[in-house]
């Protein structure tokens, strides 16, 4: 086994600068999760395959599973945990909470920022945009009809 | 029935917010001071002797804390049944299928735990392994337990009236054998347990579940501790869907883990460990045979199922049954004979899956399909014919108090249009029915019913305590709403102490749909027990007689003169100046036979009450692909009454990607042997937001005459008939019957090519 | 699950990445996107004590139109491709490869060279350490037999990647570069045909960019994926189709790939002679797309059936050839 030294990095998460020692092979959710203790993004599939990992990167969905900490140096990087402002939730997690669009809550981090970044892009989705922006992110419980409903009021029209 | 304020409204849930801003801690969130992270190791072989285990190097390896083996647990065999005790967790003398957990380790990292693996050398001798139920079940063939003989696990027998003499006077008779392979249940949280000893000896755990009670049981069991010092703590879960009711090898060994380390240890599960080392869903084989009279009545009907239970019994008596006891609830069957074997292989463990037995209730169904086409009756007409009604018995005599499978058909056929779509669609194209029918909790003796507490602040507050656990399906906000609704007071006056072994009451779990019948019954006959002691002190301030007193939005009145009244909060306070502090208290248990059993004594009332419903489907097949656009659907079930309309509609919805969707058009499992080749979201196929059609959900209301409120469930139903409709539509469609499941593209093309061979 | 352990290296300059990967021939593994090495190395299909990332490489980004040809750079994310109005414009086909690749937020992460250079995979091979432990090493592990097929000596692990099959009908060049030379190669002669070894570039060469000629006259292409959902899924077939048409409005070359059908891409060489000389409405899309099943060599090493697969190239093929049909009618050509 190859024993490589910790790197030093400098990731800047939700607005703030971390500065990390950490060995390489480290994944940027593990990193979240266990250095920085953001539980919030998720790992259910291992694979990319699930979308319960996706934090944004400057803004866009990406696997943070299949991100090695180190390549996201110099990028923004947005996890759950850095929406909404001093308890009161975003304007997408309140409108998953009150459309139902959340049961397990497992998928639910992963969905919302993959909203957030669609409606930051295309503020008024029609159902099949929000469905294929959502096409990555698996949902057990609720066969995402309320999640699309969910964002879909959230977005410009629907509010 | 007094005009409700709480229960019946489509009120937002108490445990969302936490998960959207991603602060609600599932296990593997959770972080203990100086914790280890434990891994297992896994038998490469599906069917082994285990000559030797030597950890020494293992234990030497800088970081490692802790390695367990057999030889540090009691070498109890543990099963659901006392007759079904048959897994050694850490087994000593052999393995039975790939995957299963062999030694384990704790270590200060992931890295170390998994090198530390690497160093664990486990001398095995292969034996010859059986791959499928007829190898199993060849004369001579190894045995996979020495008490089964033949590899059959559990053999459930039920055989009412007289099934030679229905297809005597039968018009028209047919058998059809319907099969399918296994799914699984990937509920978004993989497995995961946490586990922390303190100074004197008491277990604090954590790991997703489906009924804590139920985990701390057999812990206390496997640990030799008593239950007092078994706690299972409440934690928020990523779903369960049937696959997290028992006691798992990981609980046991990560508090062996811990134990030995003397720190806290959590293993996190990989995807792979979650489908492999939990549970899987059975693949079965069923064996239909059904006589109907001119009118498409059936007269009777003879099955026998074969059902992959994998290397251990799991729940097998109550696995084997439940497909079969849920279509004798959804049609009469006066004359009925079930044979229903599990049969023991060397693979993964199989149990209870929200779709219960896929092939043998698509084939029921497709097969009422099949008859009326012969008979020249439609789908609709063909199951308005065998439904079930209030008030009749079912075959293994359950009493059916509240049925209105009748009106679910009818309204999910009329909002379907069915009459204009039935035989009237281009080609191609189609459209199908299915019924479904399922318990409300199972004969569970002892751990069959449930008990809560309350108890209030001197400002107007009040702690509900139960032992229901949420899995995701909105249990907590359930008994949030019921006390609310029956103390007066509002949701947000209540905090919910649930699902903790140490402090909450004994519950039967949520994987057989009882929580709301059994659990919320408990809460509410709580609140009932403290309103009456609130109301004798609210009568004496307001001079009034406590029969004529009511509660809503935090105020105690007397009926019909809303000015007369005091804050709940007074009469709190007024209980505790006289030395009579309010609490209180009830219990739910269903009243269900206490003699049947499944395999024993299949005969006696089941479930309190049971729920009922009709799934519809229209579909669109690409003939060049085979692939399966579904255009809409209609879900439609008795539920009772609806305690929260919105959190309902989530099943239905649910329910319906899962067994449906999922279920009859992308989900089964690989094999290579023992080897399973799809365990991860990679190649086990979910449905995705783009797959699905509209969902039309229609709530139907029977107003059970003991649910709380009326209500039965809704959890499970929905994924069953589903799971039949889209077969049904697909049929329709191509004008074929398919009996192989799911309805894969390929599968689809090959029954087309085959009817143009035909034509 | 933690990947196994390795040293990180992130040089800035095409120059420096060469120079790494020749001072570390054979011990480096590339990361671009990361969703296809990543997943390999979590599952322990590979591993080496160095990765060396890409991110840090500006000069690996970018499309750009130049005279004749276009030039996209072997760092550009799908979904930049799949954004860009100069490939939608000159490629629809690439586009379209893009846009049905995977999901989103994948897109978002990989990079047309890696799409390009994805491994081949099988049902058999892609697994954990614990399933593939638990029987004897395949061919494509450097064992002696395939689990897929029993008696196969050779591997026909499937290549499943998007893009290629309509760069290869749209005949791109790629750029292979190494410390001090460079070649210039056909993207169809990347592929070796061969399941255990798939890719003929070596380990000291950096894919660069693709350079897809622009034709002069009037052209069209198309892809078309079959997958079993309406998202993530690699194909369990696929086709791209390109024609172009001479001065006379005839057809005057056609190219239909397969995508997933065996461990390369391949080039329905026979269906040209339904389409090549005739003009787009008398052109025999039907019988070229049978030609397919010709080339097509599935065997059950994926999730659906091989004799479905084969089915679906033809079906495939005759769909993208019937898109670029009616793209060049629609043109009024």
């Amino acid at each position: 086994m190859v024993k490589a030294e910790k790197k030093k990095i400098n990731l800047r998460v939700n607005g703030e600068v971390h500065t990390l020692l950490v060995a390489p092979h480290l994944t940027l959710l593990e990193v979240l999760r266990e250095e920085l203790h953001l539980t919030g993004a998720k790992e259910s599939c291992g694979r990319g395959a699930c979308g319960t990992c996706t934090v944004l990167l400057d803004g866009e969905p990406v696997r943070s599973c299949l991100l090695l900490a180190a390549e996201a140096e110099g990028r923004q990087v947005t996890t759950i945990e850095g929406l909404g402002r001093q308890g009161a939730l975003h304007p997408i997690q309140e409108a998953f909470v009150a459309h139902h669009a959340v049961q397990c809550g497992f998928c639910t981090p992963g969905m919302v920022l993959t909203a957030k970044a669609l409606l930051d892009k295309t503020p008024d989705p029609t159902d099949e945009e929000i469905r294929l922006a959502l096409s990555g992110n698996i949902c057990r419980c609720t066969g995402y009809a309320k999640i699309v409903e969910a964002v879909k009021a959230a977005s410009d029209k629907g509010k | 029935m007094e005009e409700l304020s709480i229960i019946g409204k489509s009120a937002g849930r108490v445990d969302t917010a936490a998960k959207a801003t991603g602060e609600a801690l599932y296990t593997a969130d959770l972080s203990l001071p100086r914790m280890l992270t434990g891994k297992v190791l896994r038998s490469p072989f599906a069917h082994a002797r285990i000559r030797a285990i030597d950890t020494s190097r293992a234990e030497r390896l800088p970081g490692v804390k802790a390695v367990v083996t057999s030889a540090d647990s009691t070498g109890e065999k543990w099963g659901v049944f006392r007759y079904t005790q048959d897994q050694a967790f850490l087994p000593p003398d052999k393995v039975r299928f790939i995957g299963e957990e062999v030694a384990a380790v704790a270590a200060i990292d992931e890295d170390t735990a998994l090198e530390a693996l690497t160093l664990i050398k486990v001398d095995y001798e292969e034996l010859p392994a059986l791959f499928t139920m007829e190898e199993a079940m060849r004369p001579g063939a190894v045995l996979i337990h020495d008490s089964n003989p033949g590899n059959i696990n559990v053999h459930v027998k039920i055989d009412v009236g007289s099934v030679e003499k229905g297809f005597s006077v039968s018009y028209h008779v047919r058998e059809d054998t319907f099969t399918a392979p296994e799914e699984s249940y990937f509920q978004a949280e993989p497995y995961a347990v946490a586990a922390s000893f303190d100074s004197t000896g008491n277990l604090e755990i954590w790991m997703p579940n489906a009924g804590p009670h139920l985990k701390a049981k057999p812990l206390s069991n496997c640990l030799r501790m008593p239950l007092n010092k078994v706690r299972v703590r409440k934690i928020t879960i990523g779903g369960a869907f049937g696959g997290r009711s028992e006691i798992s090898p990981a609980d046991v060994i990560c508090a062996l883990l811990s134990r030995k380390a003397g720190l806290p240890v959590r293993i996190v599960y990989t995807r792979e460990e979650n489908t492999v080392a939990t549970r899987l869903a059975h693949s079965m084989t069923a064996t239909i045979k059904t006589g109907v009279d001119r009118e498409g009545r059936v007269l009777a009907r003879d099955i026998t199922c074969h059902m992959d239970g994998g290397a251990y019994s799991s729940t097998g008596p109550i696995a084997t049954s439940v497909p079969f006891l849920c279509m004798e609830q959804a049609y009469r069957m006066e004359n009925v004979r079930y044979n229903g074997y599990r049969v023991f292989t060397n693979k993964p463990i199989r149990g209870m899956f929200r779709t219960h037995g896929r092939a043998f209730a698509c084939g029921v169904d497709l097969q009422l399909d099949m008859i009326g086409l012969e008979l020249g009756i439609d789908p609709v007409t063909m199951r308005l014919r065998n439904a079930r009604e209030a008030g009749d018995y079912t075959p293994t005599r359950s009493l059916v108090p509240s049925c209105a499978m009748t009106e679910t058909i009818e309204r999910a056929a009329s909002a379907a249009r069915w009459k204009e779509k039935w035989g009237k669609l281009p080609p191609f194209h189609g459209i199908g029915i299915g019924c479904n029918s399922v318990q409300t909790g199972f004969p569970m003796g002892i751990r069959g019913g449930s008990s809560a507490f309350i108890k209030f602040n001197e400002d107007g507050g009040a702690t509900v305590i139960s032992g229901v656990v949420d899995n995701g399906q909105g249990n907590e906000n359930m008994l949030v709403q019921i006390a609310a609704e029956e103390l007066g007071i509002l949701p947000e006056d209540i905090q919910l102490i649930n699902a903790d072994t140490e402090v909450t009451p004994s519950d039967p779990g949520s994987y057989s749909m009882c929580e709301t019948f059994v659990g919320g019954n408990a809460v509410r006959l709580a609140a009932i027990d403290a309103k009456k002691k609130i109301f004798k002190f609210a009568a004496r301030a307001l001079e009034a007689n406590p029969d004529d007193l009511t509660a809503r939005g935090r105020k105690i009145f007397v009926k019909g003169e809303p000015e007369r009244s005091i804050p709940f909060a007074r009469a709190i306070r007024m209980a505790l100046a006289k030395g009579e502090p309010v609490s209180g208290e009830g219990s739910y248990w269903p009243k269900v036979d206490s003699r049947r059993e499944w395999v024993e004594n299949p005969s006696g009332q089941l479930s309190e009450t049971f729920s009922f419903g009709t799934t519809i489907a229209e579909v669109k097949i690409d003939p060049e692909t085979g692939l399966v656009d579904v255009l809409e659907t209609w879900a439609s079930q008795d539920v009772g009454f609806a305690l929260n309309p919105k959190v309902i509609e989530g099943q239905f919805e649910g329910g319906l990607t899962m067994g449906g969707q999922g279920g009859m058009l992308t989900e089964y499992h690989l094999w290579d042997g023992g080897r399973l080749l799809n365990p991860d979201q990679a190649e086990y196929r979910l449905p995705l937001a783009p797959d699905m059609p509209k969902i039309n959900s229609i709530i139907v209301e029977s107003h059970d005459p003991a649910g709380p409120y009326g209500a039965k469930e809704a959890g499970m139903s929905i994924a069953m008939s589903a799971a039949q409709a889209y077969v049904s539509a697909v049929c329709n469609a191509i004008g074929v019957p398919i009996k192989e499941y799911p309805l894969t593209p390929d599968k689809i093309i090959a029954a087309i090519e085959k009817k143009s061979k035909k034509a | 699950m933690r990947l196994p352990s390795f040293q990180y290296l992130s040089p800035g300059t095409v120059k420096e990445a060469l120079e790494t990967i020749a001072a570390h021939k054979g011990k480096v593994l590339i990361v671009a996107g990361g969703t296809d090495i990543v997943n390999r190395l979590r599952q322990r299909l590979v591993s080496a004590p160095y990765v060396m990332s890409l991110k840090a490489i500006s000069e690996l980004k970018g499309i750009k139109k130049n005279k004749g040809e276009l030039v996209i750079s072997a760092g550009t994310t799908l979904r930049e491709v799949a954004a860009s109005p100069e490939v939608s414009g000159l490629f629809p086909a690439l586009s379209q490869s893009a846009s049905c690749t995977a999901a989103p937020p994948i897109r978002n992460m990989a990079t047309i060279g890696g799409n390009l250079l994805q491994d081949t995979r099988c049902l058999f091979y892609n697994q954990s350490e614990l399933v593939r432990k638990a029987a004897p090493a395949c061919l494509k592990q450097g064992g002696r037999v395939c689990a897929a097929v029993k008696g196969a000596t050779r591997c026909l692990s499937v290549y499943q990647g998007d893009l290629a099959p309509a760069l290869i009908a749209c005949n791109a060049k790629a750029v292979l570069k190494k410390a001090g030379s460079s070649r210039t190669v056909q993207v169809a002669d990347i592929f070796s045909n061969k399941g255990k070894r798939p890719l003929a570039v070596e380990e000291d060469e950096l894919l660069t960019r693709i350079v897809i000629p622009i034709p002069s006259g009037p052209y069209s292409c198309a892809y078309e994926k079959l997958r079993l959902r309406k998202g993530l899924d690699y194909p369990f077939a696929s086709a791209a189709a390109f024609l172009s048409l001479s001065a006379k409005g005839v057809i005057d070359r056609a190219r239909v790939v397969l995508g997933a059908c065996g461990p390369a891409p391949v080039l329905v060489e026979d269906a040209a002679a339904f389409l090549v000389g005739r003009k787009p409405g008398d052109a025999d899309g039907l019988s070229a797309a049978r030609c397919a099943l010709k080339v097509c060599r599935v065997v059950e090493n994926v999730a659906l059936p091989a004799s479905y697969r084969k089915k679906m190239a033809v079906v495939m093929a005759g769909r993208a050839i019937g898109e670029a049909l009616g793209q060049l009618s629609g043109a009024g050509a």
